[in-house]
Parts: structure tokens; sequence; C-alpha cells
């Protein structure tokens, strides 16, 4: 197993992946990888205070949301690049999330994939 | 010795003389036949199958010819070999391998083109050359096939009759088989000889095939 | 050191395609050449061994050229040191398992080994038998041990396990396993099974069509270097069912059926019938005994 850190535009990224070096080649300093990431496995904070196990937590902006019955679609702006997060309607509601809202958002390293570039 | 038996006695010394050159002839025949890769083959193959469609008398009038003295083979022997083939036991001989040849070969060839060809190439893998993977790998698992050839050209031989008095003619004690002493006996009107002579070959011919296949109950269709 | 540069005709369902493969084994090496049926896995092994003629090409094992169409060399298969092992049982059926490894045997030195292998590879009671009395599994323990008993330089396994129950298939690898680590012959073992790959060799060859298009250590050949993502399926579209923000795949994977939520932008330019890749993260997927 490796802990991977990944420099997306001045941000860093974490990621856990079951490889090592040894087993895959990509996995050396400087190679350019792409992080790939479900929607259902992003969550979205909002004047997050205190300590969390997460470490990979960004600022976005809110651009457009997209309700159904049970859950939500969140777009947000992070860094020019759109971030999608669906998180339940009833988180939603109860974070009173509307478009322009700054918020953070936040995956689990071990959600993170990465995949070879070329 | 009684007369009457000679025939008998000299129709088996063929047989067993034709059949043991047979095996030793045949069988390097067949399985040049079988694993050759020459592109000819097929026409060794039809000439050895020729006796099987040919009249007896059609290959014994050609061996007749052949070896007569005034035909330059014959002649050949006679003079510097001082072999003698027409109206003798050896043109018998002569004429009933070739007459039986397919009788021989052709069973053994089918044994051998059946025969598992990846047990000879792992005899091969193992470093044994072709002769001793013949010898105790092919040999001892065709032997219903080397049975049938046997037994096949030694039956054969004792019912030949159009080649052999074409080439041996009627000579006793010295070229008269029983096929054909049957025949004279018949033609003298002594038909209780002729029927000894018959009643003898039906049972032995009867014997012989009836212990080949019981001891190979599950024999080759060949024919 | 092995040099493997051939060029042979194959006549394929496909049509005429050419075996063409260059690849060099280092000597004690244990490699797995790995592809569909018709790819030119065996013919490779055929023509290793002598049994089948290359158009053209050369082969040297340890510094002795076995094959070499410019110089006109073709050494016999018998004098090629070999151990050959195919899918079908190829024991001698009119002799005893004994009588089947003493023919293998060409000098005092073999025999004398016999009793030993007889013991390492647990046959012990089975001597006197023939291969129609005893198991598949038996029948290719007794073909590796005929194979070894000269001590070839070589030892080329063509699918030898791929006839046996899973138990038999098992047992074989360990023994075969058993048999590399006593001896350290230089190996090549021809397969389509990537469990057995995985386990026994640590180099592969993937052949495609007569030509070997990838090769490395399993890990790095089968294990797709792309997506990090370790549970990874190939399965094929049923029906996809817009609910709410996401969509619902149904999927054809293997002799399964399984749902997968996606999201608009995952399913874009998919349709029923789309060929897809299932991947999560190896943490995710949770086990139960079946």
């Amino acid at each position: 197993m490796s802990m991977v850190d990944i420099d997306v535009s001045g941000d860093v990224f974490c990621s856990i992946v079951l490889e090592t070096a040894s087993t895959a080649s990509y996995l050396k300093q400087g190679s350019s990888v792409t992080l790939v990431f479900k929607e259902t496995e992003v969550s979205i904070g909002k004047n997050l205070t205190g300590l969390i196990s997460l470490r990979n937590r960004f600022k976005a902006t809110i651009k457009r949301i997209e309700k159904s019955d049970i859950l939500t679609k969140v777009f947000l702006n992070y860094r020019d690049k759109e971030i999608v997060s669906i998180i339940s309607t009833r988180s939603a509601q109860k974070l009173g999330l509307i478009i322009g809202d700054d918020v953070e958002w936040l995956v689990k390293t071990n959600e993170v994939s990465l995949l070879q570039e070329g | 010795m009684h007369d009457d038996l000679q025939p008998l006695l000299l129709t088996f010394q063929l047989a067993i003389t034709v059949t043991a050159i047979l095996f030793v002839l045949g069988l390097p025949l067949a399985y040049w036949i079988a694993f050759s890769k020459n592109r000819f083959k097929y026409i060794v193959e039809t000439l050895v199958s020729m006796p099987l469609v040919l009249p007896p008398t059609v290959i014994g009038f050609y061996l007749l010819i052949v070896f007569s003295p005034q035909h330059f083979l014959g002649h050949f022997l006679e003079t510097y070999l001082g072999i003698r083939v027409v109206f003798s036991f050896t043109g018998l001989v002569i004429g009933s391998v070739i007459f039986s040849l397919p009788f021989m070969v052709n069973p053994i060839k089918a044994g051998l083109q059946n025969f598992r060809h990846e047990l000879i190439e792992a005899s091969y893998v193992l470093g044994k050359s072709p002769w001793e993977t013949l010898r105790r790998v092919i040999l001892p698992n065709i032997k219903p096939a080397l049975l049938t050839g046997i037994v096949m050209a030694f039956a054969h031989t004792i019912g030949e009759f159009g080649v052999v008095l074409m080439i041996g003619g009627n000579i006793p004690g010295e070229t008269r088989l029983a096929s054909i002493a049957i025949y004279n006996e018949v033609e003298a009107l002594n038909y209780d000889t002729a029927g000894l002579y018959a009643l003898v070959l039906v049972g032995i011919s009867f014997f012989i095939l009836l212990v080949f296949y019981y001891l190979n109950r599950k024999p080759l269709k060949i024919f | 050191m092995i040099k493997i540069r051939i060029k042979k005709e194959m006549h394929t369902p496909r049509g005429q395609e050419w075996l063409d493969i260059d690849l060099n084994i280092a000597k004690g090496e244990f490699v797995t050449v790995f592809g569909e049926s018709g790819a030119g896995k065996t013919t490779l092994l055929r023509i290793l061994a002598g049994l089948t003629q290359a158009q053209e090409g050369y082969i040297e094992i340890d510094g002795d050229v076995w094959f070499d169409s410019q110089k006109g060399i073709n050494l016999p298969i018998q004098q090629r040191k070999i151990g050959f092992i195919s899918q079908e049982s190829s024991l001698f059926p009119h002799m005893t398992v004994r009588e089947n490894l003493e023919y293998a045997c060409s000098d005092k030195n073999a025999l004398n080994s016999i009793e030993e292998w007889i013991i390492t590879i647990g046959l012990k009671g089975l001597e006197a038998q023939r291969p129609d009395q005893i198991s598949g599994g038996q029948k290719q323990r007794v073909a590796l041990i005929r194979a070894l008993i000269k001590q070839p330089k070589i030892l080329l396994l063509d699918e030898p396990l791929s006839d046996l129950d899973i138990h038999a298939r098992l047992n074989l690898q360990d023994e075969i396993i058993k048999v590399y680590q006593k001896t350290g012959i230089t190996t090549i073992l021809v397969s389509h099974d990537l469990s057995e790959v995985f386990r026994l060799s640590r180099k592969v060859f993937i052949i495609h069509r007569g030509k070997i298009t990838k090769s490395g250590s399993p890990q790095e050949v089968f294990v797709n270097n792309d997506l990090s993502g370790k549970f990874k399926f190939t399965g094929e579209i049923i029906e996809i069912h817009k609910d709410g923000v996401l969509n619902i795949l149904t999927l054809s994977i293997g002799n399964h059926v399984t749902k997968v939520v996606a999201s608009d932008e995952e399913i874009l330019g998919l349709t029923i019938g789309s060929k897809v890749i299932v991947a999560s993260k190896a943490f995710n997927p949770l086990i139960f005994k079946a």
C-alpha cells in the first residue's frame, strides 16, 4: 500500500492505493496522474470548525444545485474546475445550501483513485 | 511319409515361410507408408494394394514371364546364382509374398496410423531413437494390428490358388500345394483324397481364425 | 540463457498468421507464455522442443545452438535436453509407473534417482500401477518426474494442468513449485489460467496472434496500471434507469447481473450494450462467506 501526495494547482491531495512503487511504474515523484473519485463520495461542509480526519478538504463556491426527492447534486467551482457532490436532499436543506455559498468539499483518501496519464 | 499328406505339409511350410518374410518386409513398409511425408507415397500404397483387386492369374502370369529363363532377370538368376524361380518352391514363396503383401501391410499401417502420435513424440523427447521407440513403445501397443497382419497373411497364403498354379505349376513334393492338389484329385475323380484335403484346410483355417478372434476380441476392422 | 528468434507460418481459423517471436529467458527463470488458444503458444513450445520446425530463426540454449536456419543447424529432438509435459497424459499405456520412469533413464545415476523422485513427488505405492489405473493428477506427476529424471536443460509445460479438477490442479502447482525450487530448472509454462500464472511464474509473456504483445511480472502485465482501482470488472450495460439526479445501471458481468449507480456525466456516450469497466477502490467491497 502507498500513501500518495498529489499537487493540484498548489493544493495537496492524498490518495491511498494498494500498489507500491515496485508494482506500479507510475508511482514515482514527478509523474502526472488524474485523480478520480465518485460524486457520491464527495461531502460538503459549511463553516467547518474543530478537527476532522479527512485530509482532502478544499474551498469552493456553489455554482448550481439540482434537487430530487432523495438526493441533491451540488456543482462546485473549485479553482475553475467543476466538482460535483451528491448528498442527501435532507442534508442539503439542513446546510441551507444556496448558489454562491462558500463551502468546503471533502473526500476520503481511500476513495481517491489515480489514473495514469498518457 | 504318406504321399497324400505332402501337399498339406508343403502348404503350411509355404504359409509359415511367406508369413515370416512378409512380417520382416511388411513392418518397415507399413512404417514408411504410415509416417513418411514423401509426396509419392500414394503410388507405393497403390502398388501394395494391387493384389487385392487383380485376378491372381494376372500376377502369376507376369511373374512367370519375368522369371522365365528366357527373360533377363530369370536368365541372370539361373546363370549366375543358380536359382530357378519358375516351377519351384522359391517361385511359390515369391509369388505368395507379393500376393499376400496387402494383407500384412494394411493392418499394420492402420495400427501405426491410429497410434497416438504424442506417445511417439514423448519417446523422442526422452531421447529415444525412432528404432527404440518402434521396438519399445509402438510395437507393444499395436499388437492387435500385428496379429491381424500375421493371421491374415498366413490364412490368405493357405488359400492361394491362381498365382501359385501359374508360377509353381504342379510338381509333387515341390510345388503341389493342397489347393492345387484338390483340383487335381477332382479332375482325376479321386473325391476321397480331395475331400480329405478340403476338410483339413477348412478345419485348420477355422481353427486359426477362431484362436485369432478369441485372443483379439476387438480386432481392427481393415477389410 | 535462452535466446529464441523464430518465424513460422500458422494456419488458424482466422486464416494465415505468422508466429513471430523474439525473446530471451534467463537461466533458471520460471516464465509463463499466456494467451488465448490459437495464439501460437503450443507451436512455440513445439519449436523449442524440435517437434515442429520454424521456417526461419535461431534458438540458443546456454550457448549451444539448437536451431539456426541460416547455417542449416537443426538439432534432433533426441539431442535437445528438454523435459516436455503436455495437456494430455503422454505416459506409455503398456508400462507401469516405474517402467515409464525407467524408460526415461539413460544411465545408472538416473535409475538411482527414481526412488528419491517417487518420494519427493508423493507417488510411493503407485509404482506397479499402469497409467489407466491412476488419476489424472497422478499421471501428470509421473510425467513430471519422467521429464526431469534425465536432467534436462529446460522444462516445457504445455498446459499440463488444464484437464485437472481444481483440487488436483492446486496440488500439482505445489509440486511444480517444489520441483522448480529443488532443481532450479529453467521452466516455460504455457497457460491461459490467470491464477496459475500469478502463482507459478515471475515473468509472463502475453502472446496474441503469434506476437508477443506484453511482458513483465504478472503484476505489471495483468493488474492494469492506468487505474489504481483493484476491484475491477468488464461488463455490458443491459439497462439504464434514471432515478433523480443519478442513474442506476444494470450490468451483466461474467455470469452475474448487477446494479451500479452512475452520474449523468459518467454515462455520457454510453448506451445499452456498451462495454464498460466497473472499478472501485479495493477498500470498498464488503466480503461475506459464500
